[in-house]
């Protein structure tokens, strides 16, 4: 047990270490917002992570709710006087919400109908962000303020870094806490975990609701960290993607996915003039580790490094 | 505001391309009701039946339009039977954990790589296969065009032709008594990975031939199968998950409402992207209210 914590406690604050000086090396503004977009993803892979690698619920909604936060707060930016900071929390709530509301409805459906819902949801909202162009500029995209009146990329490091460190840490600490084996439980079999005295409805509705948060966080920061948010992220690539860096990366690991997400995303970025192929790759990478690697790539160094599940 | 012939014409439209839908639909509800999977790549596989057409219309040259289409399904049953014997044969087999969510997986990432080796081949830009055939039909104060009716004919018949294989031919009856119970058939000498393997390769040339019916009609991009493939969810959920009765019948209702429901939305552009949430709304409302859809066994 002891090595266990030694261990872990070496890998995080390496990990931490070495974000934290990141910027003191790098340079370039182009590679720091690789980074930063890295980041994004890691949190992203995280979040689905949480919800399907733990509770067991797939879900393709994870990009809707990034959005649904993102454009309430752009919008809220734009039309009323309320302070910044407020904007992104009634943002992050919004998100928090639908997820509440989607956490609900998937009490009634179980594995593939709830990915068959979410999937309908997430084109849902996609459509209807398309449309209604007089309120969010439809496809052009919504212009959202900026973090920070600067154009050094190196603030925007340190914010998303922050952020991410603290939701991995609270994720963290979720999934290790009888939650976290309540969660799983659930992924098991829940008729079985509701029989050993698990209350399936709460704690289903809890990851939905913890994980629209997270992707909450992450939209609001994608938004005003691009100045700019169009429907066309919302397409269903954007979230095939998410869950492929989490499935690559190990999707019942919660750090195995993180990282997944970091790493894949710079991989896509320094192959980018191969263009389109690169996708191809990443779509073929997918099918092979859910194939013969079921646990990931990731999941099984970090379990042999550390010698624990997470 | 609208006039009698304003429905009249909408509600042949709707027929026409309702047929359309359940032919693709009717793939999905196979695939599901002999494997228990539902296919997360069926849009691209319509997708790629589109794409086959046109590539050996007007690539090849001088070639009869009708063969793009019978090319685009062969070219289908390849791909399906392949990627089943590759991918998901070990979860026929019972060897891998919590199946429902490998085969998700798997055809959301066969659907991602298809979509995305298709825009680097054949770029993102809209492709449409020529017509079947010159004008079109007119009686009274409808109109449809020639190519319409022969997608929608022709997707009646391949339908027909499905159905009759599946209760006469042994190999249809071997279909659907895997799906009804694979170890008892497998006890009456019916090898139930083959059964499997036959459902997943017709179950993609159907939608292939959707695909490639619909191609002269609306072109095709790589992302075309997206839509396509979340009405056809909801076709099988409305029908009944497995049903064959429903996903024709929920083909042919999806393709009405679709249609008729755009005249409830004065402004076209609205009514035009609105109209896929009705078929949102019909879902959701089905899964609330009857989970197991108009025909679909009780679970």
């Amino acid at each position: 047990m002891k090595h266990i914590g030694l261990r872990k406690g070496i890998l995080f604050v390496g990990l931490i270490l070495g974000g934290a000086l990141v910027p003191v090396f790098v340079e370039s503004s182009y590679w720091l917002h690789v980074f930063t977009m890295a980041y994004f993803y890691g949190l992203m892979a995280a979040t689905w992570s949480f919800l399907d690698g733990y509770a067991g619920q797939f879900s393709f909604a994870n990009i809707a709710l990034l959005l649904i936060a993102g454009y309430t707060s752009a919008l809220l930016a734009k039309h009323t006087g309320l302070p910044f900071l407020l904007n992104l929390i009634i943002g992050i709530i919004a998100s928090g919400v639908i997820g509440l509301f989607i956490g609900y409805l998937c009490l009634r459906f179980k594995g593939a109908y709830l990915a068959l819902f979410t999937i309908a949801f997430s084109e849902g909202i996609r459509i209807i962000i398309n449309t209604e162009h007089q309120v969010t500029r439809g496809p052009a995209g919504l212009h959202a303020d900026a973090f920070f009146d600067t154009t050094s990329k190196v603030p925007y490091y340190y914010l998303i870094f922050i952020i991410l460190v603290i939701s991995i840490f609270i994720m963290y600490r979720i999934l290790r806490s009888k939650w976290g084996l309540f969660f799983m439980a659930i992924r098991e079999d829940d008729e079985v975990a509701s029989a050993l005295g698990v209350n399936i409805v709460r704690y289903k509705i809890i990851a939905f609701v913890v994980t629209s948060i997270f992707c909450g966080v992450a939209g609001v920061f994608y938004t005003h960290f691009n100045q700019m948010l169009t429907p066309n992220f919302g397409e269903i690539a954007t979230m095939g993607l998410v869950i492929g860096m989490a499935i690559i990366g190990g999707v019942e690991n919660l750090i195995a996915a993180m990282l997944g997400g970091i790493l894949l995303e710079f991989g896509l970025e320094s192959l980018r003039e191969l263009g389109a192929w690169r996708m191809v790759a990443f779509g073929g990478l997918l099918m092979i580790v859910v194939r013969f690697a079921r646990n990931g790539l990731l999941a099984p160094l970090y379990r042999k490094l550390i010698g624990e599940e997470l | 505001m609208y006039g009698l012939d304003y429905f009249f014409m909408q509600g042949a439209n709707g027929l026409v391309i309702g047929c359309l839908y359940a032919l693709m639909a009717l793939g999905l509800t196979l695939i599901f009701s002999v494997l228990k999977v539902v296919n997360f790549a069926h849009g691209e596989f319509y997708m790629i039946g589109g794409y086959m057409s046109y590539f050996l219309v007007t690539l090849v040259g001088g070639v009869n339009p009708f063969l793009g289409v019978l090319f685009g399904m062969v070219v289908l049953l390849v791909i399906g039977s392949t990627f089943d014997y590759l991918f998901l044969r070990p979860m026929h087999r019972g060897e891998v954990d919590r199946p429902g969510e490998y085969a998700i997986l798997l055809t959301f990432g066969l659907s991602f790589f298809l979509q995305n080796l298709v825009l680097a081949v054949a770029g993102p830009f809209p492709h449409r296969t020529p017509s079947f055939m010159e004008g079109g039909v007119r009686i009274g104060a409808i109109s449809i065009s020639a190519d319409r009716l022969i997608a929608a004919g022709l997707a009646l018949a391949l339908m027909l032709a499905l159905l009759t294989f599946i209760k006469l031919s042994w190999t249809g009856m071997a279909m659907r008594a895997v799906s009804q119970d694979q170890d008892a058939a497998s006890v009456a000498g019916i090898n139930p990975l083959r059964m499997s393997n036959i459902a997943f390769a017709i179950g993609a040339a159907l939608a292939g031939a959707s695909g490639a019916l619909i191609a002269p009609i609306f072109g095709i991009v790589p992302d075309v199968g997206v839509l396509p493939s979340i009405r056809s969810f909801i076709i099988v959920v409305l029908g009944g998950m497995g049903s064959i009765k429903g996903a024709i019948l929920g083909g042919i209702i999806i393709g009405l409402v679709e249609s008729m429901g755009a005249a409830f939305i004065p402004d076209m552009s609205r009514a035009l992207a609105y109209r896929q949430l009705y078929g949102l709304m019909i879902f959701v409302i089905v899964l609330l209210f009857r989970p197991r859809g108009l025909f679909g066994e009780a679970q």
